[in-house]
């Protein structure tokens, strides 16, 4: 009969799968980050939209290129490298020119995903090294949050400078920051990642609420309700608790594993965030963790169910894994040890600060002899608490008043020390000396990173040349008796530079007896 | 008492083709090839020899040992051979060769009436012994032997395995709703075994016609319940049930009756019904022909020893413009695939499973490397880590396979294999690393 003819299929069990493939599960991460990069194509318009592109593509591009190379099957269908390009794209500020998404993903599929193997295989979750790889190769770029040209900070930096946020715009999208920005979108495609099994709850949930209380711990400062809602909402944590932690090639296999991972990424984001100096905390937080994650999945290896004590025999203590214990204590005592040490040097920090400082107040007071307080002055720039100064100046800051003396004692003027926020590249810092009747004896800088060529002739003759010698109490950039003509094609840092300045005269105008 | 154990899966269960159609008794028309080894334990012995006349229900191969089992002729005529012959697993095995005349006649004594309630416990077990009674849920083994536990008196549970949770087959689900009351008298039957323990009848709730009917059957008997389950792959595995049923889990080596639990399928149950209240030894059992590709899906009264062609013709055949590409014994989760469909059926085939299309064949084709998703951790109903083991397994790492991960544990129930979204083969790994393992400890002298 023909049923014997017909070779039949052999082999073992199960003959029955899921219909959920490899490709299936990128897809769904595709899927979940749409809102987020619709919301940001939509805020920020075409360039947001070619630096997703060019992420995306790229590192499809770079994968084909290398399966092509290596003599590999191509892998590119599988839409693993899709996801890496789309999840670096919206880890980068809509404006940063196209080479940065090129370069990251670049990196991200090359070196960190096929060289160590192609999918499943790399240490690190690749979109996050390409981010970091970018952040410390462009920093600038990469930090430089603009909307058409305009640089605004994000909320984040704004909160840092003491101004507040409001929750709702940061909620919906609205405010400035990176192309996947919106907390909602982002909630709205975790929650599709939730539901279809993408992720799990213990990630989310352990990384967010140990941030929480590790902000809490390392800043000292009780947490509103609101401020927890902004330090959750802020700076990319909802973007790494979401989708980048629980990358599940870099993330630990069991739940015990998930949990343990997930407080020990919270933990060192708030670490990072609260006592360190680099503009992510988030994606270096879960790079460390990422390379930790080999041990967390060998000391955490689930017990079969015959083998564990009935749950009523249990301590409450045996509940929580012995190395999430373990992991969270390693980093409280890192955090605690290197708060104490920021204690401990941060005098010996402020006199070489001043060491440094004193050379810029003598070359805008050469008459001054010696150096002393003035106690008005210095109890008015505590009460300003390092905020920003009056409403005329951008975001200008008082740092130091300084009295300065000749040989005689008699008081030459006084030097005060302002900053701008609102440099092209950072922050201006810039000491002006003041004599008794409100003259500008010179100004001298202290802090200037401003883009060689142009911003950077702010520092240097004829620019800062132009405020020698005269009395006012505000320079202007426009037509008036005190017009300071700009650097060419610097206008921004020329800018910052004279609001500085005002600040400054304005300060001392205000508190000179 | 709860429904459900941890973990699981949730494959289509395929049952629509032929959970609603009625048994049909199939007589075979050829020869009847009756194998001697259809139990786990030691071959029968053959009791008669080429040329013999047998009947229907004439015992035709003897027990060799305790843990072995009667073999009886399911046909009326004349022993051709007694040879080896082709088993669904591919090996050749002794088996009785009968020249069926068609006319059935049954063997003198079979069939007649006994009051079991007189019976005393030790006369129960020999009738269970006689009857050649094994575990009709696929593993064969003996159910007598089953029923002498060293430990009497802790029996709690008697549980009746009526999950059927392997897609597919409803010959149980079929069984349950129209034998309820021979299934019940046979949990009777145990149960004047064990006086202490209570009965428990588990069904998944993808069939509440059988809930219903069972459920019917047990009005007014107070040491016999039924338990509705959760519709989940392998629910009906015994362990899981144990875990349902008694809140506890077995270990590698430990049998059921170490947690005071005896399981048995709901076959098997009312097989020691039929053979204690009505001396009928085991020659028949309830089977499946199903498939998508199947022109009339059947659940089918089979003679033992009947060809597996001869039941996918009586089932239609395939359908028009169909190829087979694959063909099981049992369902797809655990059964296994033939080579050739010409050889008998055993004691403990409960489907004849047909497939047009061979799933492992496309998720070959899907394979990627494992994107350590947890997927398989989430869904091993023993709390295995399947992706660690796969990584210790592929290192050749048998030390950490054993003792970190427990990995002789795995049941083989294949349900990591079935979610896994990279497709890998992690049952057949498993497999084949416990057999690796076994294999060297066989040879330091150790082990089983």
């Amino acid at each position: 009969m023909e049923l014997t003819n017909k070779k039949l299929n052999l082999s073992t069990g199960p003959h029955v799968r899921s219909p959920l493939t490899t490709r299936k599960v990128m897809a769904d991460v595709l899927i979940a980050l749409m809102p987020a990069t619709i919301n940001g194509i939509i805020h920020f318009g075409f360039h947001a939209f070619c630096v997703v592109m060019v992420s995306v593509l790229t590192a499809m591009l770079v994968e084909g290129a290398f399966c092509w190379a290596a003599k590999k099957p191509c892998t590119v269908g599988d839409l693993s490298a899709a996801v890496t390009g789309l999840m670096l794209a919206l880890c980068l500020p809509a404006g940063v020119p196209l080479y940065i998404p090129f370069l990251g993903s670049l990196f991200a599929i090359l070196v960190v995903k096929c060289l160590f193997g192609g999918l499943g295989k790399n240490i690190m979750n690749p979109a996050l090294a390409g981010r970091c790889f970018l952040l410390i190769s462009f920093a600038s770029a990469m930090t430089n949050y603009s909307i058409d040209g305009i640089t605004a900070a994000t909320p984040l930096a704004r909160y840092s400078a003491g101004k507040s946020i409001d929750l709702m715009r940061v909620f919906l999208g609205f405010d400035n920051g990176v192309i996947g920005c919106s907390i909602a979108a982002l909630l709205l495609g975790g929650l599709y990642l939730l539901i279809r099994g993408g992720i799990t709850w213990e990630i989310p949930v352990c990384m967010t609420g140990s941030y929480a209380v590790a902000v809490y711990i390392f800043s000292g400062r009780a947490l509103s309700l609101e401020e927890f809602l902004f330090q959750i909402c802020s700076g990319g944590v909802l973007m790494g608790a979401l989708f980048m932690a629980t990358d599940p090639v870099t993330s630990p296999v069991t739940s015990a594993g998930h949990i343990a991972y997930g407080l020990l990424v919270g933990t060192l984001c708030a670490l990072f965030r609260v006592k360190g100096s680099l503009p992510d905390s988030v994606s270096y937080a879960i790079i460390m963790s990422n390379l930790l994650v080999p041990f967390i999945d060998l000391a955490l290896v689930k017990k079969p169910y015959a083998y564990r004590e009935p749950r009523n025999k249990k301590q409450m203590s045996d509940l929580i894994p012995r190395a999430a214990v373990i992991l969270a204590v390693i980093t409280l005592c890192s955090g605690f040890i290197l708060g104490g040490l920021n204690e401990l040097t941060k005098d010996t920090i402020a006199s070489i600060k001043l060491a440094a400082n004193a050379e810029a107040y003598r070359a805008v007071m050469p008459d001054a002899e010696t150096f002393g307080s003035n106690e008005a002055m210095d109890a008015a720039i505590a009460a300003l608490d390092g905020g920003t100064y009056g409403t005329d100046f951008g975001r200008a800051t008082i740092n130091e008043a300084i009295v300065g003396k000749d040989a005689s004692g008699n008081v030459v003027g006084t030097i005060i020390s302002a900053t701008s926020g609102d440099g092209m590249e950072g922050n201006i810092t810039l000491a002006v000396g003041i004599s008794a009747d409100g003259t500008v004896l010179g100004i001298s800088f202290t802090e200037l990173n401003e883009t060689p060529g142009l911003g950077s002739l702010c520092g240097e003759s004829p620019f800062k040349d132009q405020f020698n010698g005269v009395q006012t109490t505000r320079f202007s950039l426009d037509n008036s008796a005190t017009k300071i003509d700009s650097v060419a094609g610097a206008t921004i840092s020329s800018r910052a530079v004279v609001n500085a300045i005002n600040a400054a005269l304005d300060f001392y105008a205000a508190n000179a007896q | 008492m709860k429904t459900t154990f941890r973990g699981g899966v949730h494959p289509d269960d395929c049952k629509k083709y032929s959970r609603d159609i009625p048994f049909e008794t199939y007589r075979p028309k050829g020869e009847v090839v009756i194998m001697l080894s259809q139990h786990i334990g030691k071959p029968a012995k053959p009791v008669v020899a080429k040329g013999a006349a047998v009947q229907v229900g004439q015992l035709i191969g003897e027990a060799d040992g305790f843990v072995s089992a009667n073999i009886y002729s399911s046909c009326s005529g004349t022993v051709k051979a007694v040879e080896p012959r082709r088993s669904v697993n591919g090996k050749m095995v002794q088996s009785v060769v009968i020249d069926n005349d068609g006319l059935f006649t049954l063997a003198e004594g079979v069939g007649a009436k006994r009051d079991w309630k007189s019976m005393s416990k030790e006369a129960i077990l020999d009738a269970v012994k006689w009857a050649g009674i094994v575990g009709l849920g696929g593993a064969g083994f003996p159910t007598n032997v089953k029923l002498m536990p060293k430990n009497p008196d802790q029996i709690e549970y008697i549980i009746a395995n009526g999950a059927e949770c392997e897609p597919y087959i409803t010959c149980d689900d079929q069984l349950m709703r129209n034998y309820a009351d021979e299934i019940v008298a046979g949990m009777e039957i145990i149960l004047s075994m064990f006086p202490k323990a209570k009965g428990v009848i588990a069904i998944e709730k993808n069939k509440p016609e059988a809930i219903a009917a069972m459920q019917k059957a047990c009005a007014g008997k107070s040491n016999l319940q039924v338990l509705p389950l959760k519709t989940k792959y392998p629910q009906g595995g015994e362990r899981s049930i144990i875990t349902v049923v008694a809140g506890k889990h077995l270990r590698m080596g430990m049998l059921p009756a170490d947690v005071g639990c005896i399981v048995d399928n709901v076959a098997t149950i009312r097989a020691i019904y039929r053979a204690v209240a009505f001396t009928e030894p085991l020659y028949e059992r309830a089977l499946t022909v199903t498939g998508d590709i199947v022109a009339s899906p059947k659940n089918l009264f089979v003679p033992i020893g009947t060809c597996f062609e001869e039941l996918l013709e009586a089932a239609g055949g395939i359908k028009e413009g169909k190829t087979i590409t694959k063909a099981l014994y049992g369902g797809p989760m655990m059964g296994g695939a033939f080579a050739d469909l010409n050889c008998p059926t055993l004691k403990n085939n409960n489907a004849l499973t047909i497939l047009g299309v061979d799933p492992v064949e496309v998720a070959q084709k899907q394979m990627t490397a494992c994107l350590k998703c947890g997927r398989c951790n989430r869904t091993c109903p023993l709390g295995l880590t399947p992706q660690m083991m796969a990584v210790a397994a592929h290192n050749k790492d048998y030390e950490a396979y054993e003792k970190t991960f427990n990995g002789l544990e795995c049941v083989s129930c294949g349900s990591c294999t079935y979610a896994c979204p990279a497709k890998r083969p992690l049952m057949q790994i498993f497999a084949q690393t416990k057999a690796e393992i076994m294999a060297a400890k066989r040879q330091a002298g150790g082990g089983k």
